[in-house]
């Protein structure tokens, strides 16, 4: 059994939003991390972002330095849900 | 040019030892060769996902490679496997390096991006090979291949006059006397490319002398192709 958690997370700062939006995407599929979108615009984004708990910890970091054309000014997380999961790589 | 199709030499099978690794280039784009130690030869991307770290200045562990940078390891396939920081982690298939297919052919390691590509030209061409040297020369593939046939080498045994044929894309055979070598040619960037060289026969007859004749011209050919042209400055052609 492998831990999973859905997270909501909301980044603040400045943002050109599809460069964002592109960047979050591409880490959450290396990530295998579930993400949906929700709210993006030159000042916030709010992503909600399901997955080991690690690979949700590496998707905030990856998207706190985020691409050369954003600055990622803060981070505020809350899990909405935690529990456990069979591992799919067996 | 690309590195999609056909089958390309990246080093001599001796260069790359088990347990060790080295990055390589074709048409610029970079490459890691390493040998596993059960003696197993694979040719990656040389990047690691994490942080983008070359591969090739990481370590051999068994049949993984691990990179320098943070030590995640992955397997023969390409995929991770282990993440030192993260020792409890199921890695997600998604973290894979892209991997080529690899051969052993001729005394080389050849490498091929096409998943149709048949058998590299030199597959079945010698049954046993001395290694001469790899060959790393400033100038293009084309420059390489001209200077080549403008100046085959003289035989170690026999007399007869060296010809020279194209096998494939990337291998040449030079027949010389009694003496066959085979090249393997690299092309790693613009004006930059190399010839992986091999003698044809068994150690019996090259390893010591032979390889060591063949390793002298090699070494003079690179010289005349990287040598400035002589010329003269333009007061002093006038004076001439």
């Amino acid at each position: 059994m492998v831990p999973i958690e859905t997270v909501r997370m909301r980044f603040t700062g400045r943002f050109a939003p599809d460069s964002f939006a592109a960047f979050a995407n591409r880490r959450a599929e290396r990530l295998d991390l579930g993400l949906a979108l929700e709210t993006g615009n030159p000042s916030l984004f709010d992503v909600t972002v399901s997955g080991q708990p690690d690979l949700i910890d590496a998707f905030e970091m990856a998207c706190s330095l985020g691409p050369m054309d954003c600055l990622v000014l803060d981070c505020e997380r809350a899990t909405l849900h935690s529990g456990y999961m069979e591992n799919r790589n067996r | 040019m690309t590195f999609i199709q056909g089958w390309h030499p990246v080093a001599l099978s001796v260069s790359i030892e088990p347990g060790s690794s080295a990055g390589t280039h074709i048409g610029g784009q970079e490459l890691v060769v390493w040998r596993d130690n059960s003696g197993v030869a694979h040719v990656w991307e040389d990047r690691c996902p994490h942080r983008g770290m070359k591969l090739s200045f990481g370590f051999v562990r068994g049949d993984h490679i691990a990179c320098l940078y943070h030590g995640w390891q992955y397997d023969i396939a390409g995929q991770c496997r282990y993440v030192p920081a993260h020792p409890n982690l199921e890695v997600p298939a998604t973290i894979k390096v892209p991997v080529f297919r690899t051969v052993e052919a001729a005394g080389m390691i050849w490498t091929s991006a096409d998943a149709d590509a048949g058998s590299p030209a030199a597959a079945g061409t010698a049954d046993e090979t001395v290694p001469v040297r790899s060959l790393y020369v400033d100038c293009d593939a084309d420059e390489l291949i001209a200077a080549l046939k403008a100046d085959l080498p003289a035989p170690f045994k026999g007399k007869s006059t060296a010809t020279i044929a194209q096998l494939g894309d990337d291998l040449f055979r030079v027949a010389t006397g009694d003496d066959t070598l085979l090249l393997g040619l690299q092309r790693l960037e613009d004006e930059r490319a190399a010839l992986h060289i091999v003698i044809a026969g068994p150690a019996a007859s090259y390893a010591g002398a032979g390889q060591a004749h063949f390793l002298a011209w090699a070494t003079a050919l690179r010289g005349r192709l990287e040598q400035p042209a002589m010329t003269w400055p333009a007061h002093q052609a006038e004076a001439v």
